[in-house]
């Protein structure tokens, strides 16, 4: 592992470059023209770009950039993915922010600066880089969540992410700062050696405060109060970005960070884990049962979800990377798709986030209808979507670990899930809704969330190739 | 043989058609989803034809799912008894989209009934034609899911919204246990494939025990017992029956398909598709034989008193499902099916004769406002009497054969047998009363319609009349493919059909055909009692009832109030678990349940969302200051894990 | 020679405080200094090791993280302007219209 970059180094560092020179391009073209649409393909032309560069990009298991990135092809998928998704993302952004008024370019420059965070993240195997990144990725949503700066719950929200992820921060700082105390390094690799031996009490308290900011990016229970609270007040576009690119670069991170620990069975960490999971479930279903708003339901079945996930940090074996993977590219279509809908039926005025605004939906616009059931089944598991496979693999990893009792939960929350699922979906036939303003939904709007159809029907219907496509680049991996 | 992937693929097709376009196609949209379910039902023929000829299709379509070793295929078997569940489901489907065409002519949800009922079709004909245990789960939820979205179809009355979350609490229950059963089955055998796994029962891979409970229990054991637990919900067995009374919310056609002809079979179906697999447990053949009989006499006893048409017929259907499970239970596999099959035509008449009733007297359904209408609407009465005949048991019509078939073999198995065949000569005896005491209060003795709906009481139109004619066919004669040996040597052609899958020994030998017919009079003799006591309770003396009432006031009562199973329930789990607990919790502010959840677990789980909404103050100190406590607590853990 | 212990102590103690006043100071600017000595904590933490260990590293992340926090503070600062515009106060304690 030598300290200097060399040209394959930079090569490997295409990606991240890319993003960095997109984000000041942005920054300038909006300083030369401000103008919409034009903000947008530039945007959209850097993600494509970054995008692309990952077919150059020469990943290999010790490709280590310096000690602060590992770029391997466990990095490649999630920088991948975080990319399709944050395109996805500001096609939809462009069809909610083209009715607002105001300042709308520099949101643009916002969302590429957090995707370069979470790039970061995905490819981070030192307390450096996984500061950085996630510092990157925290204060541009902070600028995201309060966008909408005439609106008092955007504002709200804004400042309540703010103050909590500072201190999660802080948390994370501290919990480092323990970490290098005892191992004298801030590499993942050395770190996951000595954690896995027995380590001393430094080690331990900082691995825990670790977690206590780790677990409030992920929003798992007992850290994720503000969930519900953000993803009500940011704007739509930015919630989905906070649901799927920030915590699936964070869930990324954790896997690279704990990954190669030693979790074992009946460990301290292991019921750490065990536990917030469980309670993340549980937690996470009940609250949304009885919730009438639609954006916080979805962020209690988001903290569910995450509890889900987090089944396969506990699982042994190879299965779990591909687990993961797989279930993070499903419930990243199945989340865009969903708050896709949520953000092309919101008004100048106010995002669509009330089960009235849904009320017979499926008769005023019978498309959307099917797409947003398709997605909303999709998130209970329900067989045929891309859910019903990545919750499938989940528990397949779980027994093939003889993870019972996780299982077990998790099969009994499914079943809790379905419900508020099928209210939402309920409300959508309702034959009593009111007659909806009739506004065109965007060309981009409606790219976005055809594309995003497609995708969660070949991942339920024929994930074949898309599988063997995981396990060919996982197995690479670690 | 891959065009009979298109079985279920063109009743798919037109709920996509009648959902999508719905609002433009208006009432045109029930056309596509009757030509697709149609057109299901001329190939299932077609297939049909070919498992008669000799040709069982086992064919896997693509891989679907492949973690590592472990691979799951998305396939088409089409076996003996593949072919015959296809056969019941689109004949019947397809009968009650035309009939549905009359029967929700007018309503304003009229091309979403269509779809949904096509939607249900796809997913029963994906349960009957899986090769493995995922697609079959497919299907599973599908048709739960159709299920609960129909009998809330009339989600404006409180009373079918709330009858649809009991539907869906209670088969959660059910499919907790088929889903535990299935990753026993990869855990065990590494494998979902049908043929696979059956093959590997035998082998020592299945030689492993668990411990439970403080007993050892073999893995084939729990399996069987855990995929029973799910036919007990999707079939409404004891104790999870009582979703199907309150489903009788949804509209008649779908009681009709769903809630007796098809879905609620689709327990039966699994138990007999996973033969191999019960047969080697005799704890859970005892278990389907016992619940099953238990069953049979406990819906009967409260289908004796009720007094809405539909609810009769309803407990009726659990208790015919019980004798599925009891045949079943004793061995006889395909007698079992042939009960399904009979039961799914003279039942699925039943229904849509009853919903004829109902649309002549204008929604009404209590029989109390009945009466007197054989004159008025013939047809009906007349499909109503065979439909009684049948499901009674009276030879020679449908529901003797198949019913004395299930009789006969639980006499014949063990000790055990004998004691359930006395259950089920009883709920024989009971069956035949409640069954013509319905068609004595409804079609005979003085008219207590309401003047009102009086005025209004009309034969309904010729396609809604046609499908009950030919189901009321079927009703009389379908029974004759099942002839017992007993009767004709070597006439059960479904016996015999079905021979390959389930080779039981021709136990009916020659030197017990005597007692066999016997018995057959006996059970022929104790039904046309219950008729004539119908009768004479509710034609001739219609005094008696209420005398007897008086008697037994109390037996009455718990009867009319289903044993009070519901209130037992509610108490369990919301008096006496949550709302203690929540006492406890906040004895601060109103405890109160709020609406939308009434029932049992419903209630127990929505309570507790309610309470940990209060977590959620909106302040973000308070949540910093959880999140510190959250650290705290873990610190702490850590330490003493350690 | 200050033994490690004092800093561990100064720096647990600072981080307490930081903590405690991010939970009961109701003014918004206070929480966030409060955040900054919470942060300022761990600094401590990272040069003392880092010196103790004899390694650059604890330094020179230290200076990431001072970096960070003044861009941490420059968008917060913006943030909480528009807020105290919108609603005339920084109280933490009076914004909950998002809850439940």
């Amino acid at each position: 592992m030598n300290t200097a970059i060399s040209i394959s180094g930079l090569k490997a560092l295409l990606p991240f470059l890319i993003m960095t020179a997109a984000a000041m391009v942005v920054m300038l073209g909006i300083a030369f023209r401000r103008d919409h649409r034009f903000t947008v393909l530039l945007t959209l032309a850097g993600l494509a770009l970054g995008g692309g560069s990952l077919v150059f990009t020469p990943f290999a298991p010790d490709r280590y950039v310096t000690t602060l990135v590992l770029v391997d092809a466990f990095a490649g998928y999630y920088l991948a993915l975080l990319f399709a998704a944050a395109f996805a993302v500001v096609c939809l952004s462009y069809s909610y922010l083209e009715i607002q008024g105001g300042h709308r370019e520099e949101y643009y420059l916002l969302v590429l600066l957090a995707v370069l965070g979470a790039a970061v993240l995905a490819a981070a195997t030192h307390f450096a880089s996984f500061f950085l990144g996630i510092e990157i990725l925290s204060v541009s949503l902070y600028g995201l969540t309060a966008y909408q700066r005439h609106r008092d719950q955007s504002v709200e929200a804004g400042v309540k992410y703010l103050i909590l992820a500072a201190v999660s921060s802080a948390f994370i700082l501290f919990g480092m700062a323990l970490v290098y105390a005892e191992v004298g390094s801030m590499e993942f690799a050395r770190i996951a050696i000595r954690a896995g031996a027995a380590g001393g009490a430094l080690l331990g308290t900082g691995l825990v405060l670790i977690i206590v900011g780790l677990g409030f990016k992920l929003a798992v229970v007992p850290f994720h109060l503000w969930t519900p609270d953000v993803y009500e007040g940011a704007p739509a576009p930015v919630t989905a970005f906070i649901a799927t690119v920030s915590k699936g670069a964070v869930f990324a991170l954790v896997l690279r960070f704990f990954g190669n620990m030693d979790i074992r069975v009946g460990g301290a960490l292991f019921l750490i884990f065990t536990i917030i999971a469980v309670a993340s479930m549980f937690f996470g279903n009940l609250l949304a049962l009885m919730q009438q708003n639609v954006k916080r339901v979805l962020a209690y079945s988001s903290i569910s979800h995450i509890g889900y996930l987090l089944v396969t940090l506990l699982a042994a074996g190879p299965l779990r990377l591909n687990a993961s993977a797989f279930y993070l590219a499903a419930y990243f279509v199945t989340t865009l798709g969903v708050f896709g809908v949520v953000t092309v039926l919101s008004t100048r005025d106010r995002d669509a986030d009330k089960l009235d605004d849904y009320r017979g939906l499926a008769w005023r616009r019978p498309w959307l209808a099917g797409v947003f059931t398709a997605m909303l089944l999709s998130l209970a598991g329900i067989p045929l979507t891309a859910g019903f496979i990545a919750k499938f693999y989940l528990v397949a990893a779980g027994i093939g670990s003889a993870l019972w009792l996780l299982v077990i939960v998790l099969i009994v929350n499914s079943a809790i899930g379905l419900f508020y699922y099928l209210r939402i979906i309920g409300a959508v036939y309702s034959m009593d809704g009111p007659p909806g303003p009739s506004m065109p939904i965007s060309l981009s709007g409606s790219a976005a969330l055809g594309g995003l159809t497609l995708a969660l029907l070949w991942l339920g219907i024929y994930p074949g190739p898309f599988l063997a496509l995981i396990g060919s680049l996982m197995q690479t991996a670690h | 043989m891959l065009k009979y992937a298109l079985i279920p693929l063109l009743p798919f097709a037109g709920f996509l058609i009648a959902g999508l376009f719905g609002k433009y196609l208006k009432e045109k949209a029930a056309w596509f989803p009757i030509a697709g379910v149609v057109g299901a039902f001329l190939l299932s023929f077609s297939a049909f034809l070919d498992v008669l000829g000799g040709t069982v299709i086992d064919e896997n379509l693509y891989s679907w799912i492949s973690i590592g070793s472990f691979s799951v295929n998305v396939g088409i078997q089409i076996d003996q008894l593949t072919a015959v569940m296809l056969m019941v489901v689109t004949t019947l489907s397809s009968l009650i989209h035309i009939y549905s065409v009359g029967y929700m002519h007018g309503d304003k949800g009229y091309p979403r009934f269509f779809a949904y009922l096509a939607l249900f079709t796809f997913f029963m004909l994906v349960l009957v034609m899986a090769n493995n245990f995922l697609v079959m789960f497919v299907g599973w939820e599908g048709v739960g899911l159709c299920s609960y979205l129909l009998i809330g179809f009339w989600y404006e009355k409180k009373s079918a919204s709330d009858a649809g979350v009991k539907a869906f609490v209670v088969n959660r229950v059910g499919d907790f246990g088929f889903v535990l059963a299935v990753l026993l089955i990869i855990a065990t055998f590494g494998t979902l494939d049908f043929t696979e796994v059956f093959a590997a029962v035998n082998t020592p891979v299945a030689d492993v025990t668990y411990s439970l409970f403080g007993g050892e229990i073999a893995v084939v054991t729990l399996i069987a017992l855990l995929l029973f637990l799910g036919a007990t919900g999707k079939s409404a067995q004891l104790p999870l029956y009582v979703w199907l009374p309150d489903a009788m919310e949804g509209p008649t056609p779908v009681s009709a398909l769903i809630h007796a002809a098809t879905m609620v079979t689709a327990g039966v179906f699994m138990v007999a598709r996973c033969a191999p697999i019960f047969s080697l447990s005799e704890v859970a053949m005892n278990t389907v034989a016992i619940v099953g009989a238990l069953t049979a006499v406990f819906a009967a006893t409260i289908g004796l008193v009720q007094n809405d048409i539909k609810r009769v017929i309803a407990y009726s259907t659990i208790s015919q499902l019980g004798y599925m499970f009891l045949g079943l239970g004793v061995g006889a596999f395909s007698a079992g099916i042939f009960h399904l099959t009979t039961h799914a035509f003279f039942k699925g008449l039943l229904f849509l004769a009853s919903g004829s009733v109902i649309h002549a007297l204008s929604g009404e359904q209590d029989m109390r406002k009945m009466g007197a209408l054989k004159s008025k609407i013939k047809i009906t009465h007349a499909v109503f009497f065979i439909g009684s005949l049948a499901l009674a048991g009276i030879f020679p019509f449908a529901g003797f054969f198949s019913k004395d078939e299930i009789l006969w073999s639980a006499y014949n198995s063990s000790d055990l047998g004998r004691v359930l065949w006395v259950l089920g000569v009883a709920g024989a005896f009971m069956t035949a009363f409640y069954s013509f005491r319905l068609i004595y209060l409804t079609f005979w003795g003085k008219s207590r319609v309401d003047h009102e709906v009086a005025h209004h009481v009309h034969e309904s139109p010729k396609v809604m009349t046609v499908p009950l004619m030919i189901l009321a066919f079927f009703s009389i004669t379908i029974g004759l493919i099942g002839m017992p040996g007993a009767l004709i040597p070597h006439a059960n052609w479904f016996g015999n059909f079905l021979a390959p899958l389930f080779p039981h020994a021709e136990h009916a030998a020659a030197e017990s055909h005597g007692l066999e017919r016997m018995l057959m009079v006996f059970s022929v003799l104790v039904a046309l009692a219950g008729i004539r006591m119908a009768y004479s309770f509710y034609v001739k003396s219609t005094a008696i009832p209420g005398k007897i009432v008086e008697k037994f006031q109390g037996t009455y009562n718990l009867l009319l109030n289903k044993y009070k199973v519901d209130e037992i329930y509610n108490y369990i789990f919301v008096d006496g678990l949550v709302h203690k607990l929540a006492k406890v919790l906040h004895s601060i502010g109103d405890v109160k349940i709020i609406d939308g959840f009434i029932n049992g677990l419903a209630a127990a789980i929505g309570n507790t969302s309610v309470q940990g909404k209060k977590f959620q103050t909106g302040y973000v100190q308070q949540y910093a200051f959880a999140m510190g406590a959250g650290m705290v607590v873990l610190v702490g853990l850590y330490y003493v894990l350690k | 020679m200050i033994p490690l212990s004092w800093y561990i102590m100064l720096s647990a103690a600072l981080f307490t405080i930081g903590v405690v006043g991010v939970l009961s100071r109701r003014n918004i600017f206070i929480i966030l200094m409060s955040i900054e000595l919470m942060l300022n904590a761990a600094n401590i933490n990272l040069v003392a090791f880092s010196h103790y260990l004899q390694s650059l590293t604890g330094q020179i992340f230290t200076i990431f993280v001072i970096t960070v926090a003044a861009a941490e503070a420059a968008v917060a600062l913006a943030i909480i302007i528009l807020l105290s515009r919108n609603r005339g106060s920084v109280y933490a304690d009076e914004f909950n219209i998002l809850k439940g």
